[in-house]
Order: C-alpha cells, then sequence, then structure tokens
C-alpha cells in the first residue's frame, strides 16, 4: 500500500494527461501533438487547428475525465456499501431512471433549459434506484445480487419502452436524443457541463470525504457499527453522491454502461480493499479509462465514429460475465 | 384427477380421461382469438363491420379496397402475430422446462439477441442476401448465443440457474452493443431497415412471412409432440428422469435447440418480442393445472393472444402512430416478471 501511495499517483496522472492529449489529437482529421501544445501555450485565433481544440475537441475531453471519474466513484460507492461486486450505476437502473427523466423532460414538457437537465436527471435516476431496490427487496431471498439484477434489468426494459414509445409518439422532438440515448460524448454543449460542474464537484468531495466509513461498512454492518459509524446516514449519503454523481454524468453523456462496474474492481486490484484508497484511484483511473474507450470508439471504425457507450458495453458486458463466474 | 369427465366405452377396455377445465380453457382462449381476429380486421384507418369483413372473406367484398385492405394488410398480419405469439410461448414454456428455471426466455437468456444480430449483420453487411433464407440465419446466431451461454454457465457446478441468467444477460447486453456498432457502421437505408424489424414489429408482416412462419410451424409441431414424453420426464429433476428412462444430456440438448429453433423461427418473422416465451407459460399455468400436452397447448394460445391482442392494441391505442407489439408486450410483460420474480421461491436460488 505504502508503494501505491508514493508510486500511484504519479503514475495516475501522468496517464491521464498523456491520454488527455492523444484525445485531442485524434478525430476526423488527426492534428499532431505539438498543435495541441501549442494551441494550450499560444492560442491562435486564426488558426483553424486551434480553434477546432477550442470548441469541439478540449471540451469533449473535459467530459470524458468528468463522467469517467464520476461513474466510477459511484459504483465504487455502490459495490462498497451494498457489499455487492455487481453493483453499478447502469445494472441498478440508475442510467434509465436518469436517461428516462431525461427524455420525458425534454419531450413531453418541453424543459429545454440547461440548467434543469441534471436536476430532472437526478430525481430520474433516484426514481429508478429506488424501483430496483424496493423490488429486489421484496424478492424471497432479499436482495441479493442475483434479484438487483434481475430488477434493474426489468425497470431498465420497461423504462426503455417507454423511452422508445415516446420517440414513436413525437419523432422530430426526440431525433437529436437518439443518439444522446446511445450515450456519446460528442455534440453536447459546454453550456450543458457547465451547469453539471457543481453537481461533478460536489457528488466527488463528498465521496472522497464519507470514503473512511465506507471502508468500514465494506467490513460488515457490525464492524462498522463497532467503529462508530453512523450506518443509516452515511447510507443516505452515499445514495444522494450516487444519484449526483450518476444524474450529472447522464446529463453530459447520456447512459455510459458498464464504466461504474470495471473501474472499481480494477482500482480494488490495484489498492487493496481500503476505500480512502479506493475511491480516488476509481476516479483517476475512470478519467483515463474514458478517454481511452472515446479514443478508440473514433479511430475503430474511422472514418466513422461509434457511439461511447458501445465501446464500454463492448468491454464491460465480457468482464460481467467473468465476474459472475468467478466472484459468485 | 377429479375434474377430469371419464369416458369408458367397449366394456371399460377403452377409457379416456377428458380433463374438463384444461378444455374449458382452451375453448376460452380460442373465442377469445376469435374476437381479436374479429376485431383486428374490422379496425384500422379503413373501418368495416362484421357483415363486410365476413363479406370479404368469403370472397364478396363490399368494395375493392375492403378485399386489398384485408387480404393484403389485415390478414397476414394478423396470422404471423397468431403464429409468432404461439412459436414464443411454446419456447418459453420448454425453457422452463428443461432448465426447471421459472425466469428462463427466449429474450432474457440471449437467443433473441442472437437471431438479432445474425439477421442485422446480414442485412448490413450482404445487403443482397436478406430474405428467403433470414429465419437460417436467426436460428444459426440463436443457436450459437445459446450454446455460448451454455457453455460458459456450465463450466462450473452448484448454482447454475443464477449464473445461467446472469450469463444471459451479460451476452445479451456485449450482443446488443456489436448490433448497435454494426448500425452505426452499416449504409443509412439498410440501417434503418434492420431498425424497424429491431423493433418487434409485426406490421411489415405480409403472406411471405405467414407462408415462412407456417411452414416451419407445421414441420415443428411433430417435434413439440414428440418432446412432450422427455419434458415430463425432466420435471421431476434430472435424477428421476434417469430413473424413468430418459437419457438426460441428450433429451436436454435436443429440447434447448427446439426452444431456440422456436424462437428463432418467430424472432426472424418479426423481429424480437421481449417477455411473450416468459409470460405466457406462467399465465397459462395460473388459468388452470393440466397435463404437460394440454399445458402446452393452452401456452400456445395464450402466446398467441398475447401478441395479437398486443399488435391490435399498439395499432389501435395512440392511432395513427402505430407503436411497434413489441413495445406493448414489454410494457405489459415487464410488471408480470417482477410478479413471478416476487413470487419465485427460495429453492430456485434466487
Amino acid at each position: 500500500m505504502s508503494r501505491a501511495l508514493y508510486l500511484g499517483p504519479p503514475v495516475v496522472i501522468g496517464g491521464i494527461l498523456l491520454l488527455f492529449l492523444w484525445h485531442i489529437a485524434v478525430g476526423a482529421k488527426a492534428i499532431p501533438l505539438l498543435t495541441v501544445a501549442q494551441s494550450f501555450w499560444a492560442f491562435d485565433q486564426t488558426e483553424f487547428d486551434h480553434v477546432v481544440i477550442r470548441n469541439l475537441r478540449l471540451p469533449r475531453a473535459i467530459f470524458a475525465i468528468s463522467v469517467g471519474a464520476s461513474l466510477s466513484v459511484a459504483g465504487a460507492l455502490m459495490q462498497g456499501v451494498t457489499r455487492n461486486p455487481l453493483a453499478e450505476p447502469g445494472l441498478l437502473g440508475l442510467l434509465a431512471g436518469a436517461s428516462f427523466a431525461v427524455v420525458a423532460a425534454i419531450g413531453f414538457f418541453g424543459l429545454a433549459a440547461p440548467g434543469w437537465i441534471p436536476a430532472v436527471a437526478a430525481l430520474g435516476a433516484l426514481g429508478g434506484a429506488v424501483m430496483v431496490w424496493t423490488i429486489a427487496a421484496r424478492v424471497p431471498g432479499g436482495a441479493t445480487p442475483l434479484s438487483l439484477i434481475l430488477s434493474g434489468a426489468a425497470v431498465t426494459a420497461f423504462l426503455g419502452a417507454l423511452i422508445t414509445l415516446m420517440q414513436l409518439m413525437d419523432e422530430q422532438t426526440f431525433e437529436s436524443l437518439r443518439v444522446w440515448l446511445t450515450g456519446t460524448l460528442a455534440g453536447r454543449q459546454m453550456d450543458v457541463f457547465l451547469w453539471c460542474l457543481p453537481w461533478f464537484a460536489a457528488g466527488l468531495l463528498i465521496s472522497f470525504a464519507v470514503a473512511r466509513q465506507v471502508t468500514a461498512l465494506a467490513m460488515g454492518e457490525e464492524t462498522a457499527i463497532g467503529l462508530g459509524v453512523d450506518i443509516a446516514r452515511l447510507k443516505i449519503i452515499v445514495l444522494i453522491c450516487v444519484v449526483v454523481l450518476t444524474a450529472a454524468s447522464v446529463a453530459v453523456a447520456g447512459p455510459l454502461g458498464f464504466v461504474g462496474l470495471v473501474i472499481p474492481h480494477v482500482a480494488r486490484l490495484l489498492v487493496g480493499s481500503d476505500y480512502r484508497l479506493v475511491v480516488p484511484y476509481s476516479a483517476g483511473i475512470g478519467a483515463a479509462y474514458l478517454l481511452l474507450v472515446d479514443i478508440a470508439a473514433r479511430l475503430v471504425l474511422a472514418p466513422v465514429e461509434v457511439s461511447t457507450g458501445i465501446v464500454t458495453a463492448l468491454l464491460g458486458a465480457p468482464f460481467f460475465i467473468w465476474l459472475v463466474r468467478t466472484r459468485l | 384427477m377429479n375434474d377430469a369427465l371419464i369416458l369408458r366405452s367397449a366394456g371399460e377396455r377403452i377409457a379416456l380421461a377428458v380433463p374438463i377445465k384444461g378444455l374449458l380453457a382452451v375453448s376460452g382462449l380460442s373465442a377469445v382469438i376469435l374476437g381479436i381476429v374479429a376485431i383486428s380486421l374490422m379496425s384500422g384507418s379503413y373501418p368495416l363491420d362484421l357483415p363486410g369483413v365476413w363479406a370479404t372473406l368469403t370472397g364478396v367484398p363490399p368494395e375493392e379496397t375492403a378485399s386489398t385492405v384485408v387480404w393484403q394488410f389485415r390478414f397476414p398480419r394478423l396470422l404471423a402475430a397468431l403464429l409468432v405469439g404461439a412459436l414464443l410461448g411454446l419456447s418459453g414454456a420448454i425453457l422452463q422446462n428443461v432448465t426447471l428455471n421459472p425466469l428462463a426466455d427466449p429474450s432474457l437468456v440471449g437467443v433473441s439477441q442472437g437471431a438479432s444480430l445474425a439477421v442485422v449483420a446480414i442485412i448490413v453487411a450482404f445487403p443482397g442476401a436478406d430474405g428467403p433464407l433470414r429465419p437460417l440465419y436467426a436460428f444459426g446466431g440463436a443457436l450459437v448465443v445459446a450454446a455460448i451461454i451454455q457453455w460458459i454457465a456450465m463450466k462450473r457446478a452448484g448454482g447454475a440457474t443464477m449464473r445461467f441468467i446472469l450469463t444471459g444477460i451479460g451476452i445479451a447486453a456485449f450482443i446488443s452493443a456489436i448490433t448497435s456498432a454494426m448500425l452505426t457502421y452499416g449504409q443509412v437505408d439498410q440501417a434503418l431497415s434492420a431498425l424497424g424489424w429491431l423493433a418487434g414489429s409485426i406490421h411489415a408482416a405480409g403472406w411471405g412471412e405467414v407462408r415462412m412462419l407456417s411452414l416451419l410451424t407445421v414441420l415443428l409441431v411433430p417435434a413439440v409432440i414428440w418432446a412432450v414424453g422427455p419434458m415430463r420426464a425432466l420435471r421431476f429433476g434430472p435424477d428421476m428422469a434417469t430413473g424413468l428412462g430418459v437419457a438426460v444430456r441428450p433429451a436436454r440438448i435436443i429440447l434447448i435447440t427446439l426452444a431456440v429453433a422456436l424462437a428463432a423461427i418467430a424472432v426472424s418473422a418479426v423481429g424480437p418480442l421481449g417477455f411473450v416465451g416468459l409470460i405466457a407459460p406462467h399465465l397459462a399455468r395460473r388459468l388452470v393445472h393440466t397435463g404437460l400436452g394440454l399445458q402446452l397447448v393452452l401456452t400456445g394460445l395464450v402466446g398467441a393472444v398475447m401478441v395479437s391482442g398486443a399488435d391490435l392494441i399498439g395499432r389501435a391505442l395512440f392511432a395513427p402512430v402505430q407503436i411497434p407489439a413489441g413495445i406493448v408486450t414489454a410494457l405489459v410483460g415487464v410488471p408480470v416478471f417482477v410478479m413471478v420474480l416476487l413470487r419465485s421461491q427460495t429453492r430456485t436460488q434466487l
């Protein structure tokens, strides 16, 4: 652990920086890394590449970092508190709830002001989580990983059908949402992100603050009580954190599945089960991971761009199956 | 069986136990189907009254348009819905009986997704090759995915039911992602045609689909009738089935292949329709408890009612907007799925 403490942060931060530069360089027109660097040190308004970087590629890279970090931290907290290796915003219905709420708000109530989107998404994520939890808790045998995932799948299928229904009723309004619903970092405007920024910041900061208590809870409820943790309060705080982080991510990038599942496991593999380390490492590795995924999404089938959400599912689903085979 | 009518003849040498409740349920469902048939043929943007429909069907249409509307659009669509429902219901019933898993369903265990991937791949990659061979591709894709799930889930002993379902969910997510990637990659017009098929919509079904569906159904019905015997034994668990003289492993493989084939045919005609195969067997069981053979007939009828009803609701509810039947079955199916989940017993390792 001590080695991880000294070596880890520089490696992770260095990795993020490298991927960040690469991410900006890649695209419909490859921009040399030197130009990318110049656009930061010496921004030239008349240089076409510099304008592209400022207006299109830089925002996208920042989205990737914030969303990757947030979804991973949300997944880490959920896995720690529920002691369920398969917990994740996507599998447990939070992503579906948030997407449904956003689609309904924009399509049905004409709520297009960017400031409202994260709030609406948070309501939806909370609704999805409560629905899944209520169903799973009433299944004979209680909220086991299996019953949680099954109710998550059911809620996701139901909300997905409702989303399709709304799309069919009003195809024009939803045309712009179609790509967003597959999970993509492209096309979002900076204003939505700025509205989400406080949500990202608050969610991540509170997560770092409660990480120590999550470690205690991950060792079992009795241990946590013995260590003086107020369990009910902690669970509510964690739920709020998870909902806030998920909502901001969905508002920026749509539903990106499996990010919150994969990264916390990788982080635990590297730094052990102390959530004071797992949470920040999840944030760092998650940011790097989503940068990498978004690079792949643009390179694999170039010149066609695949949705980021498709790539996260392609990478995450086999990991999920592997977890099912080894951890259950 | 005290609710059976026992017919004896020839000096008590021939006796036949007729399950009254079961037969009542069969006739009741048939009546419901007839009702749906009548309403489906009557309603739409060109409304007809009952005598008009009857006249059209018997060959004396009141107008030329009526003949076209009924014979070219409504009738094949209705037949396709009925056949698809019956196939999916049977597939689900066989899967649930063989795996002893009340949640087994062609779409939940990845069969529908496998068929979808194969068909979309063909539509996108070889635009000309789609057509009469579509059921074959769908069957191939479904079989491969089912085999992969079986292989992964059976690797370790114990908790097989749970692993089976979770593996199915994981594979389904993976394959849907590949399908979406194909849709992004493909030409716009091909992608659109694949997209319409993917929503599980029956409105495009014509006589070609009906011919294909009915031909394959007729071919597979003897197999289903044969399957009743081994299924009856397998319901008691593998040990008892061995004692009853059933070779468990081959029987399982054949039965699952049969279930996959039934679902794949349905999916290849109208696209993936979720939850029908899951729910139809439960509803049939809830309706009446009878022997396995009659139960399968009931399940087929319930499935037919579900899909034709879903199609009718889908085109009537928000007319002129047509809701694909797959959306309706999902909206109805999820609550029922949750109910089944809540009633499941702990012995199924939930």
